[in-house]
């Protein structure tokens, strides 16, 4: 079965939020800068926990900030 | 590059670098007719103690070096992020199943040697040569993660 993309807007809810900085948001969600620097650029789907942790910090829904694109299989 | 990226470099030097002198040691011993079980056994002995120390040293090195070259960069006092998250054990828990296959295989191919008439003593020297080498793999695959994704 090929895994379709999963891609999220964390940049542009940082942006929003008074231009928060990867590392106020690593320390929130307690994970290191690099892997928010590699979820901003898709190179990492995040586990349903630390997704729940990035959601309550911004205090939006998951589904507002992840999306899921069966179509786009990953190489 | 991340805490974790630099602790990578660190053991992958050192392990190319023991591989390297492990090789030559070897060379030199077969040129000089010296291959028997003491000689080997003993370069087993000094490659272990080599990789515990080596490891250890290159690491306090890297982070050394890396701390001036950030502060230098961008004169700021540089941070340890010496946590481990899902993604550093995801990538390292990859390596380690790469390390366990490359070496896995590596045994068997080792065994071969028998197969083909060789002595004992080459078996040995093959499967240290093995494990070193998957150690070298699994790092590269580690870093590969951290700079592709995954």
């Amino acid at each position: 079965m090929e895994r379709g993309r999963i891609s999220n807007n964390i940049r542009k809810l940082r942006f929003f939020r008074d231009e928060m900085t990867q590392q106020q948001l690593a320390e929130k969600v307690g994970v290191t800068r690099q892997t928010i620097i590699a979820m901003e650029q898709d190179k990492y789907s995040p586990s349903l926990e630390l997704a729940f942790r990035i959601a309550h910090v911004f205090g939006v829904p998951l589904e507002e900030i992840f999306s899921y694109h069966p179509e786009d299989a990953q190489t | 590059m991340s805490f974790q990226e630099k602790n990578i470099v660190a053991s992958l030097s050192a392990f190319t670098t023991i591989l390297f002198v492990y090789l030559l040691r070897v060379l030199q011993m077969i040129q000089t007719e010296s291959f028997n079980a003491t000689n080997l056994f003993r370069l087993w002995g000094i490659i272990a103690l080599l990789a515990i120390v080596g490891t250890i040293l290159l690491t306090i090195f890297t982070h050394i070096a890396g701390g001036i070259v950030h502060k230098i960069r961008t004169n700021e006092d540089p941070q340890i992020e010496d946590i481990q998250d899902e993604r550093d054990q995801i990538i390292d828990l990859k390596g380690t199943r790469v390390a366990y296959t490359f070496s896995s295989i590596g045994v068997a191919l080792s065994m071969l040697t028998f197969v083909f008439g060789q002595s004992p003593l080459m078996m040995f020297g093959s499967l240290i040569f093995f494990g070193i080498l998957s150690q070298i793999v699994a790092d590269v695959w580690r870093l590969t993660l951290y700079r592709r994704g995954f």
